[in-house]
């Protein structure tokens, strides 16, 4: 999933017939005066990020007149909304609102089913509205195969009270975000509030659409995007980017993903996917503190583990390493072997006075054993579980640096 | 006995003269029973490791009996394949593309769904039936007995190296496996847990069975229904990892696709809480696995 900016999203409806608010993209106090000059006020700024709840977080201002407007938006640039800072603000046209509503089409991962909720009132969570007023909530599961029922589209806001022209433009719209929906990959297309204006005309005030990043191959239209992944709660640290690149240099051998924590002592080098979540798990249940956590396999060549491992030591503060995989089959461990020790070698950690902890069971697994000893690190194949490997690593940062247990303290 | 892949599998690999594929081909033909067939359009006539590869599905099934097979296209092709499969009466399907656009992950499932197909996957490293010496796809590598021995604990994961690892915690406990089923990383999947538990409780192989639990998903609320409502029977012992993503912020993705938590759904300590309540064997450590497996079996 990829969140796409929304004013990138409303320009995509409007390509499907669908109303958004007159409105611009500017990068500074000055382009945003200028725009609501242009547009006539009331104005509404908006900060551009990747996340949700910008109500609630002042990221959103109704700006009367042109006194305001230079004011509010420096504002804005200064903030950040959920760590990320503000690069871009949408200036817009206030719309005179009648009434709110809401409209969303996503998939319903249980039903395995694209899911069109919608609701006669809207401009606050969805949740909300649902459990307060269940009645006012309609959700109508949709086949995967088929474009979308326009009957359908009527019968949802019959159902929810509505009449004349407002529900034959209201159906309309349904069946249009829905085929934009369909259209552009996504796995989220939310219009909230949809505002029926004071003329009666329905205008998608707020849109949130998210695309499926396996898709992207087949959306040109988005490849200009650069949808922000929702794969982080804050904007990558320049040593998780720096860790992208590594992966990058050769994408297609193994994978390598790297999550900086704050503080933390131990450097975090596990894998695959299941076993990382396990290792961190018992690692803190030991009472280890990792710095980061990593996700590594797939048989990555010697010189991403080589980077991926100098960057996991090289962050401030981290004075051990736990090396661990699940028992795997195509990972060979002789490479994992030689990329680690390569890597210690390099920045000159002293393996006796900083702790490292290696459990790799697998291919080639006999010469990593021998790579890993004649460098003096204590190996371990399948001889310990994954558990008793984290208690080791807990251990052994007691053992080498005593007062281990009241770091933590200060 | 055992589940999803036995002696009767015929085995059809869509996308065989790919690399993986090809080596997953020789990985299966040296471990069980043979690959029938491969399908690679515009390759016909050729073969792998031995086995004849064919433009068609149809025309595959025109010249071998095959009921199961494996699906190595890339991402763009696995709808196609899946269609070209059910239409051909495959009822197993495995799937080991990763990145499959999730409409066509709708489709493919709705499909399966509509032609009472078994699907396994997306994202699935294979199943295997060690009683039967029989596996498909790259399960286990070229050293399988290492961690899968054959015995009476069915394995469900949705990591496929904890599968691995799971069923090599099987028999370290003095165990083996009946089925041990990689079931795929992704939140859209053929094959859900409680899926699989009406197969387990019917084979009279299995006597327990290990889920290894990610965060993410209902699929461990909806096996605590499933058992809560008398439907297995059998002892299911259960670890969920990931409990450190509960003090992280919402929408961050650690591990599968699958393992993201939004709101109160999929978080590891209600669903331990379910489980546990429902009367599976809830394991504290992983290493708590061995424990009760040596209680309940013996």
């Amino acid at each position: 999933m990829a969140r796409v900016l929304e004013h990138d999203g409303k320009e995509i409806l409007k390509k499907h017939e669908i109303q958004i608010p007159h409105g611009t993209a500017v990068f500074n106090p000055d382009e945003a005066k200028q725009a609501a000059v242009r547009i006539g006020f009331p104005v509404i700024l908006k900060a551009l990020v990747p996340a949700g709840k910008r109500g609630k977080a002042g990221a959103i201002k109704l700006v009367h007149n042109i006194y305001e407007v230079y004011k509010e938006a420096e504002k804005l640039f200064n903030m950040e909304v959920s760590h990320f800072p503000v690069e871009q603000i949408l200036v817009e046209q206030g719309v005179a609102i009648k009434k709110e509503l809401y409209l969303s089409i996503a998939i319903d991962k249980i039903e395995r089913k694209p899911v069109v909720i919608a609701s006669s009132e809207g401009g606050v969570d969805i949740e909300e509205i649902s459990r307060k007023n269940p009645g006012k909530v309609k959700k109508v599961h949709i086949d995967p195969w088929s474009s979308f029922p326009s009957y359908k589209g009527v019968e949802i806001w019959s159902d929810l009270g509505f009449k004349g022209k407002v529900l034959r433009q209201a159906a309309a719209l349904t069946t249009r975000l829905f085929n934009t929906f369909k259209k552009h990959d996504a796995t989220l297309l939310e219009v909230n509030p949809l505002v029926m204006s004071e003329d009666d005309v329905l205008v998608a005030v707020d849109v949130v659409l998210s695309v499926d990043e396996s898709a992207i191959y087949r959306q040109p239209e988005l490849k200009n995007i650069h949808p922000a992944s929702e794969r982080a709660w804050r904007p990558l640290t320049e040593l998780e980017r720096h860790m992208v690149a590594i992966n990058e240099e050769d994408p297609y051998r193994g994978t390598a993903r790297y999550t900086e924590f704050d503080g933390g002592d131990i450097g975090f080098m596990c894998g695959g996917g299941g076993a990382s979540l396990l290792l961190m798990d018992a690692l803190i249940k030991s009472g280890g503190r990792p710095a980061n956590y990593s996700e590594v396999g797939g048989n990555p060549p010697e010189n991403k583990v080589y980077g991926l491992c100098k960057g996991i030591i090289s962050k401030e503060g981290v004075r051990g390493l736990f090396l661990a995989h699940n028992i795997t089959s195509n990972t060979q461990i002789n490479v994992v072997a030689r990329g680690v020790t390569r890597a210690l070698h390099n920045m000159d950690i002293n393996v006796s006075v900083f702790p490292v902890v290696v459990r790799e069971a697998g291919t080639h697994d006999a010469e990593g054993k021998k790579i890993f000893e004649e460098a003096g690190i204590e190996y371990h194949g399948d001889d310990i579980t994954l558990t008793q490997a984290a208690q080791l690593m807990a251990d052994k940062m007691r053992q080498v640096y005593p007062d281990y247990d009241q770091w933590g303290d200060n | 006995m055992a589940i999803l892949v036995d002696n009767n599998s015929k085995t059809v690999i869509q996308g065989i003269t790919g690399r993986e594929a090809s080596m997953v081909t020789k990985l299966m033909l040296d471990y069980g029973p043979p690959v029938v067939a491969g399908i690679t359009p515009g390759r016909g006539g050729q073969s792998v490791e031995g086995v004849p590869v064919y433009d068609t599905m149809k025309e595959a099934c025109n010249n071998h009996n095959l009921n199961t097979s494996l699906v190595y296209v890339p991402p763009a092709a696995v709808l196609e394949a899946v269609l070209e499969a059910v239409e051909n009466k495959i009822h197993t399907i495995l799937i080991v593309t990763e990145n499959i656009p999730q409409h066509d992950v709708l489709k493919i499932l709705d499909s399966a769904k509509n032609n009472n197909v078994r699907v396994v996957g997306p994202n699935s490293v294979g199943v295997i039936s060690p009683s039967e010496h029989c596996k498909i796809g790259a399960i286990g590598g070229d050293n399988t007995e290492r961690c899968f021995v054959p015995g009476s604990v069915g394995v469900i994961s949705r990591s496929g190296g904890m599968t691995a690892e799971t069923s090599w915690m099987v028999k370290r406990a003095g165990f083996g496996v009946s089925t041990s089923v990689s079931i795929g990383g992704d939140a859209l999947i053929g094959s859900t847990p409680k899926s699989l538990l009406p197969l387990f409780q019917n084979d009279q192989e299995t006597k327990a069975v290990v889920l290894f639990s990610e965060p993410g998903t209902s699929f461990e609320e909806d096996v605590a229904d499933y058992i809560a409502a008398g439907h297995f029977t059998k002892p299911l012992i259960s670890y969920v990892a990931g409990h450190f993503t509960e003090d992280l912020p919402e929408g961050t993705v650690f591990g599968h696709a699958a393992a993201m938590i939004e709101g109160n759904v999929g978080r590891p300590s209600s669903k331990r809480k379910r489980l546990l309540k429902a009367g599976a064997y809830v394991c504290e450590n992983f290493d708590d696995i061995i424990k009760h497996l040596q209680k309940i079996l013996r």
